[in-house]
Formats: structure tokens, sequence, C-alpha cells
């Protein structure tokens, strides 16, 4: 029995399929990214779980239980939302014991686990503070508190991190993933950024217009993209013309190699050349039309624009697609 | 900074100054040792207050209009909440009439109004009762509830109950521990404001009130048309102090700007 099923959860907002026949299944401890460009239904099925969205059809199981219509107060699971909602009137410590008291927890039990639960967080200092009084890593981390210390099966994170500077996002996506293997709580976690969904997850679902378009494991979903689609929205991706009638092909520009004119597959002219600090990216121009190619920045001289060089690969990290689906 | 030219900064001056002149004469004459209303020269009394005091009128009075005032504003800030609630984030078909229906009695004279609950409150027999007399208050000073708590909850963040839900709070814990306490400055703004439009009414309360329900205002109107003597200074005096400290008092807790506002 898998421990959360969703069965062609489908919801329509009039005649818009919002969310269509997206079927998944998490095992216990898993931690599950839902990517997708911005409007492909990744909140819409997140709030469908957590039940502040009714579902048009299918069904949700959480260890073997139809929860499709059980009210959100009685479901039990740890919400943290893209706005933090933290409640402004309360302190930290206040916020994250708030779920404790609904539970009835005694006072001192209480203190305990909030304790515990700021202190996995690193906060355990600023339990007297009022939210507005934190940064929004902190509010962050206290919203993630609130969420634990019921000790919820399973915990849903809306776009978590993404309010956040790029430092401190790197920093959060490490202490989530973290935190999540130090309580073992299953996780579905929402985002649009393909980094994040893949350096914390054990799975990603990939999404396109309320659809699930491909259910695999990062690595995965960046070497063996399903759709035309996702290997564009994951990562960077050359387009190499096939004789017509045969399928696409194409291939990561990291999987490419500059090499002495005539010595590779193809010429091609240097036509722009951007520095990233750990490597060069470079547009060039060949027969097989323009490449974009990435270049460990390893110490070595790079191409000036203008140059031809030849470009070198293995036709193993070659790729081919079927067409997009709709 | 925004920087005021003379010209603004002289006319607010004014406007402070006529607004503030009247309260501070009346005040000063409540003082008076003299009979007649006249400033107080170097001696100073409290007989005034002392009469006034002592006046049994008056007092019932003044304890009708208190009592009249808080119920009445609570009463009308409990009908606020639910409605403003159901205005800022109901999705239903005539929004926008309910709402005009619920700020209407703004622009009903009052003198209307109490010529025409006279006439109802004959008709069933409820003159010189207090729960009709309270209702009839609750008509009149409920828009001003609903201004301040539509703006107090208009923006207001919802999934702020939603995170109260998913750790379990029932729907009522939720109002209470959640909503409650973050629209609480629209709602303490506007219970006042219901509370002194309702403590000060006049217009409408002579036509509907009763020997036994005389407000405070309507005895001052029925006193002041006999004789004009300082007590009625003395009463003015104390309204004011009274007004003042609610306000004060308000300030402290919440910022008063934050309050008739009805902001968070
Ligand atoms: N209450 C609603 N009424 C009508 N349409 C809605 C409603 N909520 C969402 N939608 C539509 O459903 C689709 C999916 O929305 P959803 O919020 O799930 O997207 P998302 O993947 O979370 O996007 P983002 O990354 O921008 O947050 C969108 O086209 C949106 O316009
Ligand atoms: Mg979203």
């Amino acid at each position: 029995m898998p421990f959360l099923e969703l069965d062609n959860l489908t919801k329509q907002y009039g005649h818009l399929y919002a969310v269509e026949n997206v079927s998944l299944t998490v095992e216990q401890g898993e931690f599950i990214s839902l990517l997708g460009p911005s409007g492909c239904g990744k909140t819409t099925t997140l709030q469908m779980i957590a039940g502040f969205v009714e579902a048009t059809a299918g069904a949700i199981r959480l260890q073997g239980r139809d929860i499709t219509h059980a009210p959100a107060n009685s479901r039990g699971l740890g919400i943290v939302f893209q706005s933090y909602a933290l409640f402004p009137h309360m302190t930290v410590a206040g916020n994250v014991s708030f779920g404790l008291e609904m539970q009835k927890v005694s006072k001192a039990e209480r203190a305990r686990r909030v304790d515990h639960a700021l202190t996995l967080v690193h906060l355990d200092a600023y339990a007297d503070r009022y939210p507005r009084e934190l940064s929004g890593g902190q509010r962050q981390r206290v919203a993630l508190a609130r969420a634990l210390v019921i000790q919820p099966p399973l915990l849903l994170l809306d776009e978590p991190l993404s309010n956040l500077d790029a430092k401190l996002r790197e920093a959060m996506q490490f202490e989530l993933r973290n935190i999540q293997q130090q309580v073992g709580t299953t996780t579905i976690m929402v985002t649009h950024d393909q980094a994040e969904a893949f350096s914390v997850s054990d799975r990603v679902v990939v999404m396109q217009s309320g659809k699930v378009m491909q259910i695999d494991t990062p690595y995965q979903v960046y070497e063996h993209p399903a759709t035309d689609f996702i290997s564009r929205f994951v990562g960077k991706t050359n387009m190499i013309p096939s004789a017509p009638g045969h399928p696409q092909r194409h291939i990561r520009p990291e999987k490419l190699r500059l090499v002495a004119a005539g010595s590779g597959r193809v010429n091609a002219t240097v036509a722009e050349r951007f520095f990233l600090g750990s490597q060069w990216f470079y547009h060039l121009t060949s027969d097989l039309g323009e490449l974009t190619v990435t270049i460990p920045n390893d110490g070595s001289a790079p191409q000036a624009p203008g140059t031809v060089v030849g470009v070198q690969w293995d036709e193993a990290n070659m790729r081919t697609l079927a067409e997009g689906r709709a | 900074m925004p920087r005021n030219g003379a010209l603004a900064l002289t006319f607010n001056a004014l406007v402070v100054v006529f607004m503030l002149a009247p309260l501070v004469i009346v005040c000063l004459v409540a003082f008076t040792p003299e009979n007649t209303l006249s400033l107080p020269g170097w001696s100073w009394s409290l007989r005034w207050f002392e009469k006034v005091f002592h006046h049994p009128d008056f007092m019932t009075s003044f304890v009708n209009s208190l009592w009249l005032a808080s119920t009445s504003a609570t009463l009308s800030v409990a009908l606020a909440v639910p409605s403003a609630m159901a205005i800022t984030r109901g999705e239903f078909r005539g929004r926008g009439a309910l709402e005009a229906l619920f700020l209407s009695p703004l622009v009903i004279p009052h003198l209307v109004l109490g010529v025409a609950l006279l006439q109802l409150f004959s008709h069933i027999g409820a003159t010189g009762s207090f729960f009709w007399l309270m209702l009839a208050h609750v008509l009149i000073i409920t828009p001003y509830a609903m201004r301040l708590l539509i703006s107090a909850m208009t923006g207001y963040d919802r999934t702020v109950e939603h995170a109260a839900l998913s750790l379990g709070a029932s729907r009522w814990t939720m109002f209470v521990r959640v909503t409650l306490p973050m629209i609480l400055p629209g709602v303490t703004g506007g219970w006042l404001l219901c509370f002194i439009n309702s403590f000060d009414e006049l217009t409408m309360s002579i036509f509907i009130t009763a020997p036994s329900t005389i407000t405070l205002p309507v005895r001052m109107y029925m006193y002041a048309t006999e004789s004009i003597d300082p007590m009625m200074a003395a009463v003015s005096a104390l309204i004011v102090a009274l007004t003042a400290t609610t306000a004060l008092i308000l300030d402290r807790i919440y910022g008063l700007d934050r309050v008739l506002v009805g902001q968070r």
C-alpha cells in the first residue's frame, strides 16, 4: 500500500482544467517535488491534498484512508505556505505551540516539543520574538518548525524558498533536506526552480498545463527527459537537425567539447562568449544551426569571438525525443 | 519628508483653533463660581460639578446614555463583523447592493428617521422601551462599524486562517484565536465610533425617548430650553473628559490614527 496516492486527481474551474488526471504514488519518507512553469497547476494540486481546494474528480488516499473530501482541519498535515502565514500577533514560540494546543498536549510537553522544534531550525534563541522582528529566512524556518512540531505524516511545502536571496536559498535547501532526513517526514514541495527541485528531491514530478509529463529521479529527468518541453524546461539544450521523418535529436551544452578546427564532428564560429565564473558559455554558429556550449573554467585560455573551432561529442550523450505532447 | 507651505500650516492651525476654542471655553466656564455663564476669574469652583452629581435626572440620563451607547455599540459590532466578512470575502451576487444597504443609514437624515420610528413605535406599542431605542441606535451607528471593519478586512491574508485550520483548529477556534486578534483594531475602532455616535445622538432620540429612557443629550436639550446655567457647561466638560480619556487610552494601545482608519 503506497503512503500517499493521488488517483486521477482533477480540478476544473469552469472550462479550464487547472489540474487534469494527476496520478502519483509516494512512498513513506520520500521527498517529492512538483516542478513546472507558472500556472501549470502545482499549487492547486497541493491545495487539494491540503484540503483547501475541493477536487472535481479523482481521489486522494493517505495511508489507505480516502481523504478526498475530509475537512482540512481533520487531515493533520504540516503545511508551509508560500507567504509563511505566521500568526502576526503571536511570538515565535506561540506560533509553533499553536498546533500542539489544538491537540491538547500538556503544557510541559508543549514547551519541550516547541523547544526541540526551534532547536531543529536553529531558532531556539528567538522564541520570544514576534514574526515582524524576523528576517525572511527566519520566518521561513518558524513556518517549518510550526509545521513539523505536530509530527505530521505528510509535509506540504508551497514554494517555501522563493522569497529568499540566492545564498540563503541554497543554505535553506540544504537545511530543508537535512531536517527532512532527520525527521523522516514524507514531503511534497512545489517549486518552479529546477535546480531546487533537483538538489533536494528523491523524485521530481514535472507538470505542464495541469498534466503530469514525467515522474522520475532528478538525474533521469535531466538526462532522459520524456518530452521536448521537459528537455528545455530543466536546463539548456541543443537541437540537432535530423533527416526528414526521423525523430528530433538533442544534446546538453556541457556534453559538447571545443576542439581544434577540423578535428571535431562539425566546425563552428564563436559568435558570443559569456563568463559565468565556474564556466564559459559560448554561442556558436555552425552548419547544424546555433549551438550553445558550456566549458568548465579550468584555467585554459577561452576562445575569442570570431574564432573557428571544432565541436566534438560522444554519440552516447545524444538524446532522441518524442515530439512534446500538447 | 513632505514640506507644508506657510498657507497650509496657517489653514490647519486655524481649523484646530476653531475646533478646540469652544471646547476650551466650555470647560473653563464649568469652573465658574458665578450663577451665569461666565469665565472664572481668579476664583475657581467645583460647585456646578457637585450640582450635576446631585441632580437625579442628569445622573439617570447619564447612566441611560452610557448603557445605551455600550449595548448598541456592542450589538452593532457583533452584527458588523460577520457582515463585513461576508462582503469582503464572499463571492456572491448582490455583494455591492448589500454593502450599500449597510451603509445607507448614513445618508438618511436623523430627523426623518426619528419621525418615522416614532410612528412605528407607537404602532407596535414600543414607546418607552429601552430595547427598541437601542435597536434604533444600532440602525444609525452600524454603518460606522461597517466602514472600519470593511477596511480592516480588505487585503486580509486568508492563508493565515488556512494555517490555523491545517494545525487542527476548528472554525470557531480559528476565528477567536486568529481572525479576531488580527482585525482587533478595526473592531475596537468601530466600537468606539459607534459608542461616541450613540452617546452624542440627539436629533433622532428626541422623538423616540420616553421619560424613563431619556438620554443625556436629550436631557441637556430639555434643560437648556428652560434655563441656561453653568451646570450645562459642567456636563459638557465631563463628556469632553470622558471622550478624551477613551481616545487617549486607545492611542496608547493601538495608535489612534490606525484605529480610526481601521487598519492593522
Ligand atoms: N480560484 C481559481 N479560479 C479560477 N482559476 C483558477 C483558480 N485558482 C487557480 N486557477 C487557475 O488554475 C491554473 C493553475 O493554477 P495554480 O495556482 O495551481 O498554478 P501554479 O502551478 O501554482 O502556478 P505558480 O507557479 O504561478 O504559482 C492557472 O491557470 C490558474 O489561473
Ligand atoms: Mg503556485
